[in-house]
């Protein structure tokens, strides 16, 4: 028997499954027809409860939910006024940067509501046909911006309406490490071999190539990332937005787009197939999309921040010193 | 334990026991002076504004940038003096003994 390194044996007992904040970035919040002018709602995501609004003239906003008077919860019998949203309480109103902006009875605006906001809300953009927020644990303002995609953005020239949602039970880190984890893409996906990969970092953009050109994508930050599959010449696009729910629960969105080549010809059937192909499993293909494989993985594993790799593994260690970045002000738990 | 003399609105003065270690608002406010303190000391009410005497001014520690915020939105609605303060924010202790004020009119 060999010697009994007790540290690696009972690592796992004290292992976390995602021991991580919500990271810093854009996020995908709703589809923008699902928020008409003068409605408001509540959501849940970033481990809290929001109040998703849009103002008579169209600006989204989201705002937490406790009024900073008295601390009624506005999504609860609150309303949109004009450009605010007005609190049930005592009818104080908040603009969408969260600057209080009225109360009906106070002769005297405290001193306090004019040097700044004093309700937390999010940053909002519309983009891509949805609705964007902008989430940061010390409420800093964006960093970055989200790109132009042409396949979301151009009015002609690209098509497919195929989008989808997957609830995962782990963080939006664990499941992004897949991206660079090439020897998963053999083992749990079937691939024919270990798929050869680059990633380069700069700032929040991370950029993939899989394959030698197979799979390109581009991360922006941990809420958007835009994979172009090529096969045959012919490109298909997957957008994905991940938005956390909590800590440990993200829900995965995604939009599948291509060039909008004739009916019937060649081309578009190939892009049909790449499609399926990045969901599940695709005519002539022996490898599965994440949907039929990966679950299986993300929602009952533990984060091992010290893993122990071999020579084959994908940058794996490169990628999570990127994506501390999103983490400002967090310090990991010492581990061991 | 400070003695504090106060004039009210109805002009007449009056000697005031104020804690130590209270704010100044609190005392006024719980001998009925007119004082309402509604905010507690955050500085957003204006509703325990007071003249300090003038001799008294420049004993007090000096206001801070949210305080003088505040009385700047009183000055809209009640005539600000040298000695405008705001009550929540004078800490009473021995060294108050005699302090005297006059409490302002109510926003």
């Amino acid at each position: 028997m060999g010697a009994i390194d007790l540290k690696q044996l009972l690592e796992s007992q004290t292992l976390e499954r995602c021991p991580f904040p919500i990271p810093v970035g854009w996020f995908f919040i709703d589809y923008a027809d699902t928020l008409k002018p003068g409605e408001m709602r509540n959501v849940f995501v970033f481990d809290q409860e929001w109040v998703l609004f849009r103002t008579e003239s169209g600006k989204p906003g989201m705002a937490d939910p406790y009024c900073p008077h008295l601390g009624a919860h506005m999504g609860h019998g609150g309303k949109v006024c004009g450009e605010h949203l007005r609190c049930p309480f005592h009818h104080w109103e908040y603009d969408t940067a969260g600057w209080c902006r009225h109360i009906p009875y106070a002769k005297l605006m405290p001193p306090q509501t004019k040097k700044g906001p004093i309700l937390r809300t999010l940053p909002m953009v519309e983009k891509y046909g949805m609705l964007w927020a902008w989430y940061h644990p010390q409420c800093e303002p964006p960093s970055f911006e989200l790109p132009y995609i042409p396949e979301m953005e151009d009015p002609t020239g690209y098509a497919g309406t195929r989008r989808g949602t997957w609830t995962a039970h782990t963080c939006i880190q664990e499941i992004a490490e897949n991206g660079v984890d090439t020897a998963h893409l053999k083992f749990l996906h079937g691939a024919p071999a270990i798929p050869p990969v680059e990633a380069t970092y700069e700032g929040p953009i991370m950029k993939l190539d899989i394959g030698r050109g197979y799979i390109v994508g581009t991360a922006y930050g941990p809420g958007l990332n835009v994979m172009r599959f090529t096969q045959q010449g012919v490109t298909a696009t997957m957008i994905s937005y991940s938005v956390p729910i909590t800590r440990e629960k993200t829900q995965m969105n995604m939009s599948f787009r291509h060039v909008d080549y004739p009916e019937g010809s060649k081309e578009l059937a190939i892009s049909k197939k790449l499609i399926d192909h990045m969901i599940g499993a695709a005519e002539g293909e022996e490898s599965a999309g994440f949907e039929s494989v990966d679950f299986i993985v993300w929602n009952h594993k533990k984060y091992r921040p010290n893993p122990l790799l071999c020579d084959g593994d994908g940058p794996v260690l490169q990628f999570r010193k990127w994506f501390k970045q999103f983490y400002p002000g967090f310090e990991p738990a010492a581990q061991g | 334990m400070a003695v504090v003399r106060v004039t009210g609105r109805d002009g007449v003065e009056r000697r005031l026991d104020a804690t130590n270690g209270c704010a100044l608002m609190e005392a006024l406010r719980d001998a009925n002076t007119g004082i309402d303190g509604t905010c507690g000391g955050m500085m957003s009410c204006g509703t325990c504004h007071v003249y300090v005497d003038a001799d008294w001014l420049a004993k007090l520690p000096p206001k801070s940038e949210d305080e003088q915020m505040m009385l700047d939105a009183i000055g809209e609605l009640v005539e600000l003096e040298p000695g405008s303060r705001l009550s929540c924010q004078i800490q009473v202790s021995e060294a108050l003994e005699g302090l005297s004020i006059r409490i302002a009119p109510p926003v």
